[in-house]
């Protein structure tokens, strides 16, 4: 690897954070445009298709495509063994921000699960970061 | 969950994977000769239309099914992309990076679970 890593906006730690965050937004929306859509009784509905027809869900799609191009980016400078595992910070964000936007309940056992991909996120980083003194 | 739906959720997973691994390979072609590259593109066609098919089976699945019972399946991605980057992309693993995307991976299951 080179020297030349990018430093502020374009710091691919920065983008992955970017990418995160993205996937969060995406995946509320994703869920909330298949579920106004929902239409189990046409047998092809299968593929999802019939989720194009709420806007929720092309919002999300436009979410998609941007994270798309971050994560390429990413990509392009962190290896994937290291990039997605951390990525999936996103396991945690998910149902932390159920339950302070919309004040779902999370269960002492969820609490576990998220403090447990807390930790493994943890151990993740420290290669990560011994990857960083090596760019 | 009838064999139809495993059927859908391995090849969802599949994609998915197979996607992210084709995304990988066209960032590194695209290091190495551009994104004018002929191989470059192909590469990163092939991963986008990996991606898009996993999207349309997710939706479709996330209309039959709660998010929670599908994240699981989610989390089992974490340890397959591990490591077929290891055995295809040839990265490096090391024990501490397997453990911590265990971790991950039994921390996903537990959250989906309760």
């Amino acid at each position: 690897m080179t020297n030349n890593r990018p430093s502020g906006f374009a710091n691919p730690w920065f983008q992955l954070g970017l990418n995160i965050i993205c996937v969060v937004l995406y995946e509320l929306l994703l869920k909330a445009g298949a579920k106004a859509t929902a239409d189990p009784s046409k047998s092809w509905s299968w593929i999802g298709i019939t989720g194009l027809a709420s806007p929720l869900i092309w919002l999300a799609i436009v979410v998609i495509i941007l994270d798309l191009v971050i994560w390429l980016y990413v990509l392009k400078y962190i290896p994937l063994s290291i990039a997605f595992p951390l990525s999936r910070l996103v396991d945690v964000l998910v149902p932390i921000s159920c339950w302070l936007i919309l004040k779902e309940g999370i269960s002492s056992l969820r609490w576990c699960g998220i403090a447990l991909v807390i930790i493994g996120l943890a151990i993740v980083a420290k290669p990560a970061a011994r990857l960083e003194e090596r760019l | 969950m009838t064999w139809w739906s495993l059927v859908l959720i391995l090849v969802w997973l599949g994609t998915f994977v197979a996607g992210q691994l084709f995304f990988k390979r066209a960032m590194e072609s695209s290091r190495m000769a551009g994104f004018q590259n002929r191989q470059t593109i192909s590469i990163l066609s092939a991963g986008i239309l990996l991606m898009t098919v996993s999207f349309f089976l997710n939706l479709g699945l996330l209309q039959r099914f709660d998010l929670s019972y599908l994240y699981p399946f989610q989390g089992l991605s974490v340890i397959i992309i591990m490591l077929m980057a290891a055995v295809i992309l040839k990265e490096k693993l090391t024990l501490r990076l397997t453990i911590g995307t265990l971790l991950i991976t039994a921390g996903v299951v537990l959250v989906s679970m309760s």
